[in-house]
């Protein structure tokens, strides 16, 4: 009795032989694909030119540190308490607290940081400085550009975190 | 004195048994064997009796309808203590909430931020929010209490500690509490800068950030920071220590309490001094004379040259250890000295040398007192020593013992000291009577009155004086301690010293005996480990005993020997007799210096220099008065030389002398490993047998206690009446030296301790000083022929015909005076500055009109804003 | 009461020359010293603990049981008549020791023999200059005539009086702050125990009592201890000088026997309140006990030891202020506290920071910067204090405040709104949410809206 598969198997049918046929199987699913490249062509560019052109980030994206002066009088806001150093899991902060005198008046407090040193090769970005300051002194800002040459060029000492952002990511010149 | 005795009980702890000694705190009760802490901010049990004050550790007992201290309240059997019921809780919260509604909560500047016992309680007990919004106390912040403690009034929580330390631990009574209610503060009484030999330990006692350490300040966070416990070798007391290190920098010294060194306490001198550690005149590699100079040289050159000048000088060559001079370099460079060169000139103390059989009946473990004997004997007789210069935490201890324990105190001794208010007699000799004393006293004590008469008369006394003086001694009761300084060991005093302790039967009774004072920190591990003239290791005999440090001077000057090794050692500034060591200094064909800083010695005579380190570079071991052997562990590295170049700095001493004995060629004198010398001095010395640097540890280990050392005992030595002092004419006085607390290199080179820096000052008697026409403060001019200028100071318990001046100072030392018999000259009023009067490590001698005169700190009086 | 002994400590205060060791011996003074002298010292201890008399400084603590803890034995002891009057409101002792010395003096000279002490001390208010020099001069006259001194009266008993004046201070009338101050230093209370008893001046044992409880030993001595002890209640015996002042017709000092009707004493002896004005509310003794609104029920109390315990405050020292309708309850609340946080001594911290914090809180009411939450908060300060502090003095400025605020909150709260209004704050809303300063769950009821 020869095998009779039964309702188990699904016959497929094979297109039917013919050029008319033939030549839509060889072009008409190009032509499809093709259709959205086309099409999405006349859109315009969707990627950014960076780095003349930068991804806005997030509102609560955490960039590079940025240490605070009080507007009014210009006055630092850390007192180097350590405690950001205390909190970093990633042990990437170093403060050295000196003390304020009347001639020399650094911040607001009673000690002011001597020296505020973030290894930036060490950090992850975590924040945890900014929840552990007391005196909203640190913060975390937009800043992603940190590649450098050098490690050692990645610790960041007290006045490169005071002052703003360095353009450091070289850009092509208008004639070039 | 019969030591507490513990009898165990049972109480109920939370509705737990817990089966403690009767009459335990309950609060130490609870910590200890309840595994519950009640918080206490006032209690602390150095400072005496509970008072109470802060309510943070209430209780509730059952059958008291309030709740109770548990500071205070003795465990008694079958007490029922409940401490976690809401009762309990409520109470404890209200008294954080209270205790913080005047605290400023700058934390975040605060030195003690994140090792504050009220922020853990706070954390532990407290409310968590505050209900009080109305204005805080305000004071004028922060303030110096002291060039050395800042105060931060608005901090304080009014514990009391540091005022009770005042008060009652180390009695100066300086600082006290002011006004009432919630404007109380702490001060001194007139606003005086709170200076004393001991201020220090109120910035540990402070439950808070109102009293911090103005030399710590805002260097560190409790988390930058590593804590490395080690011995502090300043003097001879070599209190326990834990050194605060951040960054390879020693930045702060704590006690690490041990109640059989220190019970706690820290002198301001060990507090501070660690400063020098870091200082930039330290010299930081080896040193080599070539012309007049001394130039910077490589380690090969200088180990080559000192190698070179003793293999020349053979056995002309002599060594002299002191200061911080670790067993195992003692027993180094004594080996290579004697194995090899054939020297046995090798001299430690600044005293006489004392024959061997001496020496060996001093070392006898029967005869020896401890530290904690000071503060239980019936009777601690000190003997031309004070404790507060030599070794300063004992001063706190044989007061606790008076104080509390009822132990009598007898001070026999040429200058008063600093105890002689809690003495129950005093006696006074003469300059350089210790001798003449102690032959007198055991004639007294033996009954020979023959002997007395002379012997006191030899002393600058008389025989009553001294009979009156040893039945006040017999008086006290059976346990006798006697403290004496290693320089009153002269001629016969040895001897002496062995007869009045066999009259007095100490070796017999426990708990009493004899306790040295020696003059060099590391004085008995030295003489033990074998670095003397007279004996090897273990106090063995050798063939050709060597000299003692005077005859090594001689020696030198005279030619006879040739070359001298100075380890840690500065002859000119710390050893009597500076003309006579120029001259010998100036003679040696070479000078080996061991030494931190460019000394006189070092920079006149000195011609291999090699750097030494500062004990918290050390690793070793030292031996502790009473024969504790405690382990010196580094906690910082060594620095670095100004070139920076990898291997030039500092290296460990024990291996520049193993790198010595090499160059020399003796192979046994060499070491590969510090921890390899420390085991070959404990196999080398009999009673040290069996130690390992493991079971020393962190607490150190009494040799007394493990071993046997037999000492073949022999009846009461007969002794001689000493020759008479020197005739003095009318118009002379005779001259005794002391060396304040302050005197030290150590502290010359802390920035912190400069305002206390010991200066020339000349004691006097009220007869002697209106003889002259002296007024307190006025300059003056001692000496008989040299002449060297100082401060006068007048002191009513000094004896006529006496006159004390400092030595061991920077300038204007007294051992530039060689004779016995001086005189005295005004030569100008005193300067009105009144920062130029020195400050005295004796602040409550004689009541308040010795406390250090207001040093013109600015202290601003209080201002409530 | 027996007609006799209407008044005892009172009995002829007022004849001219009193003061004098004259008149005094005249009216029969000294005499019981002679026959205590004769007696036992335990026969002596034995009158006191029967009469049931009981301290009349403050505590009321019996003083026959005080004195019979002081322990036998040669040790040295003291006696110590605190005459530190300083309880605000009372003004008792000053009269007695102005116009009767040597009464007291020879309670002392009795009481020392009792216990075997020979140095007693009185230690007087600075500010009672007057009375000290008046003190002075009676134990000069008593030491000349053999009462004080060695041998006194040709006995072998040696008993000394030393009249110390104090420098000022509230607290020096705490018995162990009281010993300290003696002893030359700060008057900081003591932890307790060691009790005086066992442990007081220089640390030997110490019997400390007022001067109107000492004055009644000779008194006891001529009566007999029985008989006195049926004056009174059963629990409260004697008589008791009160000290009435505030806002009533006859203030003044007056000796009643325990157990008076309070009314009796307001309205009889007092004459009741001014004219065209209602009581309020007193403090039935002293400033340091709790205040009570002067409703018919307590008139109709009797004033004794136990009666004024159970209603809810104290006897104390027997002071009576009295206060009407015209005193406004927050004024008396701002003025005891500002009292005891001046007097407070800073030793420990519940008394020193809450007496403190109550003060602040009621400036805040008082100048109309406070809602009636800070009601809560100051109860809950008080009850904070109360049982907590080293000695009572925290306790004494808690319970008047809290039983001010439990009796009087609708006036409280009223008053705070007026005076917000006033200052221009607004209504205050009970609950209104003061943020961070909301304090811990428990310890902060809301208020229950007037």
């Amino acid at each position: 009795m020869p095998y009779d598969p039964g309702d188990d198997v699904v016959v497929i049918h094979q297109p039917r032989e013919g050029a008319a046929s033939g030549t839509f199987r060889a072009f008409a699913a190009t032509l499809k694909g093709l259709k959205m490249t086309f099409s999405r062509a006349v859109e315009g560019t969707t990627t950014i030119g960076y780095p003349e052109e930068k991804t806005p980030v997030y509102p609560r994206f955490r960039g590079r540190h940025k240490l605070h002066r009080f507007e009014d009088t210009g006055l630092e806001k850390c007192v180097g308490c350590s405690l950001c150093a205390a909190a970093c899991p990633a042990d990437c902060i170093r403060v050295v607290a000196a003390e304020n005198t009347p001639e020399n008046r650094v911040s607001a407090g009673e000690r002011y940081a001597a020296v505020y040193e973030i290894n930036l090769s060490r950090c992850i970005f975590c924040g945890y400085c900014e929840i552990a300051c007391p005196f909203d002194a640190i913060t975390l800002g937009h800043d992603y550009e940190m590649a450098d040459y050098n490690r050692s060029d990645l610790i960041f000492t007290k006045e490169m975190l005071l002052a703003e952002p360095l353009e450091r990511t070289p850009l092509r010149t208008p004639d070039e | 004195m019969p030591r507490p005795v513990v009898k165990e009980i049972t109480f109920t702890l939370d509705g737990r048994e817990i089966t403690a000694p009767e009459g335990m705190i309950l609060v130490d009760a609870a910590g200890k064997y309840g595994d519950t802490e009640i918080p206490v901010f006032c209690y602390e049990p150095k400072l005496g009796q509970p008072v109470g004050a802060c309510r943070m550790c209430l209780v509730e007992i059952e059958g008291i309808p309030k709740l109770q201290t548990g500071c205070s309240t003795p465990i008694r059997d079958g007490m029922v203590v409940h401490t976690q019921t809401q009762r309990v809780h409520d109470a404890q919260r209200a008294v954080v909430e209270f205790l913080l509604i005047n605290h400023p909560l700058d934390c975040p500047v605060c030195d003690k931020g994140g090792e504050c016992p009220l922020q853990d309680i706070t954390y532990g007990w407290g409310p968590g929010t505050s209900r009080f919004i109305e204005p805080k106390r305000h004071f004028k912040k922060p303030l110096e209490l002291s060039p050395l403690i800042a105060i931060d009034r608005e901090r304080c929580i009014l514990c009391y500690r540091c005022v009770r330390y005042s008060q009652e631990v180390a009695e100066d009574y300086q600082l006290v509490l002011q006004q009432r209610g919630a404007a109380s503060y702490v001060s001194t009484f007139d606003g005086h800068p709170y200076v004393a030999p001991f201020s220090g330990n109120i910035i540990e006692l402070c439950p808070v950030g109102a009293l911090t350490s103005r030399a710590y300040r805002f260097r560190a966070r409790p988390w930058d920071i590593e804590g490395a416990g080690t011995v502090c070798a300043g003097c001879t007391a070599q209190c326990n220590v834990e050194l605060t290190v951040r960054d390879e920098r020693v930045l702060r010294v704590l006690s690490r309490d041990h109640s059989e060194v220190d019970d706690g306490w820290l002198c301001d001198k060990g507090r501070f001094s660690y400063q020098a550690v870091h200082a930039e005149e330290r010299i930081t590699q080896p040193l080599v004379r070539e012309g007049a100079e001394l130039h910077p040289a490589s380690w090969e050159k200088a180990i080559e040259a000192a190698a070179a000048a003793l293999k020349k000088a053979g056995d002309r060559a002599a060594a002299l250890a002191g200061g911080t001079t670790t067993n195992e370099e003692a027993f180094l460079l004594s080996g290579l000295l004697r194995d090899k060169l054939g020297s046995s000139h090798l001299a430690t103390g600044v005293g006489g040398e004392q024959p061997l059989d001496v020496v060996r009946a001093l070392a006898d473990p029967k005869l020896q007192a401890t530290v904690p004997d000071l503060e239980f004997a019936h009777t601690v007789l000190l003997v031309d020593c004070d404790p507060i210069d030599e070794a300063p935490v004992w001063d706190l201890r044989i007061r606790k013992g008076v104080r509390r324990h009822g132990t009598k105190l007898v001070v026999a001794s040429a200058r008063p000291t600093a105890l002689d208010q809690n003495a129950a007699a005093t006696l006074r000799f003469a300059p350089g009577g210790a001798e003449g004393f102690l032959v007198a006293l055991d004639a007294a004590l033996s009954g020979d009155a023959g002997n007395l008469g002379g012997a006191a008369s030899a002393a600058g006394t008389n025989a009553t004086a001294i009979q009156e003086f040893a039945d006040a001694l017999r008086a006290g009761g059976e346990e006798v301690v006697i403290v004496y300084g290693d320089r009153a060991l002269r001629g016969s005093a040895g001897r002496a010293l062995l007869n009045i302790a066999s009259r007095l039967n100490l070796a017999n009774v426990a708990n009493a005996g004899l306790l040295e004072l020696p003059s060099t920190p590391n004085g008995r591990g030295l003489r033990e480990v074998g670095f003397a003239a007279g004996h090897g290791p273990g106090f063995s005999t050798i063939s050709a005993p060597g000299h003692g440090a005077e005859a090594i001077a001689s020696g030198l000057a005279s030619g006879d020997l040739h070359t001298v090794w100075l380890h840690h050692v500065d002859p000119l500034r710390n050893y009597p007799n500076r003309p006579a060591w120029e001259k010998a200094l100036g003679t040696a064909q070479t000078v080996i210096a061991v030494e931190s800083q460019l000394t006189d010695t070092v920079r006149e005579y000195a011609d291999v220099v090699f750097p030494a380190e500062a004990y918290p570079e050390k690793e070793g071991t030292i031996t502790h008065p009473d024969g504790r052997v405690q382990r010196l562990r580094q906690a910082i590295g060594h620095p670095r030389a100004a070139s920076d170049v990898p291997g030039s700095g500092v290296r460990a001493l024990w291996q520049v002398i193993s790198d010595v004995a090499r160059e020399l060629g003796h192979s046994a004198g060499t070491a590969i490993a510090g921890a390899v010398v420390s085991k070959r001095v404990f196999e080398a010395v009999p009673f040290y047998n069996g130690m390992t640097l493991d079971g020393i540890g962190g607490r150190g280990l009494r040799w007394q206690e493990h071993a046997t050392f037999e000492v073949e005992q022999s009846d009461p030595f007969v002794l001689a009446v000493p020759a008479s002092l020197p005739a003095k004419g009318e118009s002379e006085l005779r001259l005794g030296t002391f060396r304040p607390l302050w005197a030290h290199k150590d502290v010359d080179l802390s920035p912190a301790l400069q305002f206390i820096r010991a200066k020339q000052v000349v004691e006097l008697s009220k007869a002697d000083a209106d003889a002259r026409g002296i007024g307190e403060g006025d300059r003056v001019e001692i000496g008989n022929g040299t002449r060297i200028p100082g401060t006068a100071r007048i002191r009513a318990a000094i004896p006529a015909g006496s006159v004390f001046v400092a030595e061991g100072i920077a300038e204007h030392n007294a051992n530039v005076l060689t004779h016995g018999i001086v005189e005295v000259h005004r030569v100008g009023p005193g300067s009105t500055d009144a920062t130029s009067i020195p400050i005295q490590s004796t602040p409550a001698v004689e009541g308040r009109a010795e406390m250090p005169p207001s040093a013109g700190l600015p202290i601003p009086p209080r201002e409530v804003t | 009461m027996p007609a006799n002994i209407d008044t005892i400590l009172f009995k002829d205060i007022d004849e001219p020359g009193l003061n004098t060791r004259e008149v005094y011996e005249r009216r029969g003074g000294y005499e019981m010293l002679r026959k205590a002298l004769k007696m036992e010292p335990s026969a002596v201890l034995d009158e006191m603990l029967a009469s049931g008399v009981r301290g009349r400084g403050g505590a009321g603590f019996a003083m026959g049981r005080k004195m019979s803890f002081i322990p036998k034995g040669t040790m040295d002891k003291y006696l110590v008549c605190n005459a530190d009057e300083s309880e605000p409101g009372t003004f008792k002792d000053r009269e007695l020791m102005q116009k009767n010395p040597h009464l007291l003096i020879e309670g002392i000279i009795i009481g020392a023999y009792c216990i075997g002490a020979s140095k007693s001390f009185i230690f007087i208010r600075g500010e009672y200059d007057y009375v000290a020099d008046i003190l002075d001069a009676a134990v000069a006259e008593a030491r000349a005539a053999g009462y004080l001194g060695e041998n006194i009266l040709g006995s072998d008993h040696t008993i000394d009086l030393v009249v110390h004046r104090g420098a000022g201070a509230y607290i020096c009338g705490e018995e162990t702050a009281l010993l300290d101050s003696l002893e030359g230093k700060r008057g900081n209370p003591r932890l307790k125990p060691p009790f005086p008893a066992v442990q007081g001046l220089y640390q030997g044992p110490t019997l400390i009592n007022n001067v109107e409880t000492l004055m009644n030993v000779p008194v006891i001595l001529n009566m007999g201890g029985a008989e006195y002890a049926k004056i009174g209640t059963e629990t409260s015996t004697g008589t008791k000088m009160i000290s009435i002042s505030g806002q009533i017709k006859y203030p003044g000092n007056y000796e009643i026997e325990l157990g008076m009707k309070t009314r009796d004493i307001l309205f009889d002896l007092g004459g009741g309140p001014l004219e065209g004005r209602t009581f309020k509310a007193w403090f039935p003794g002293g400033s340091s006990s709790p205040v009570m609104p002067l409703t018919e029920e307590v008139l109709e109390m009797p004033y004794d030891f136990d009666s004024i315990a159970k209603a809810g405050s104290m006897l104390g020292s027997g002071a009576i202020i009295v206060f009407d309708d015209s005193t406004s309850i927050v004024d008396v609340c701002y003025k005891t506290a500002h009292f005891y946080r001046h007097e407070s001594c800073g030793k420990c911290s519940p008394c020193r920071e809450g007496c403190n914090w109550t003060e602040k809180m009621l400036v805040r009411i008082k100048n109309g910067d406070a809602t009636p939450m800070d009601l809560d908060i100051i109860e809950s300060v008080c009850n904070q204090i109360m049982g907590n502090c080293l000695c009572v003095l925290g306790d004494a400025m808690a319970m008047p405040v809290s039983s001010m605020i439990k009796h009087f909150r609708p006036e409280f709260e009223a008053y705070i709104e007026a005076k917000r209004e006033e200052a221009g704050f607004g209504v205050a809303i009970p609950q209104t949410n003061r943020g961070a300063h909301a304090g811990p769950g428990p310890l902060l009821q809301p208020a229950q809206a007037a």
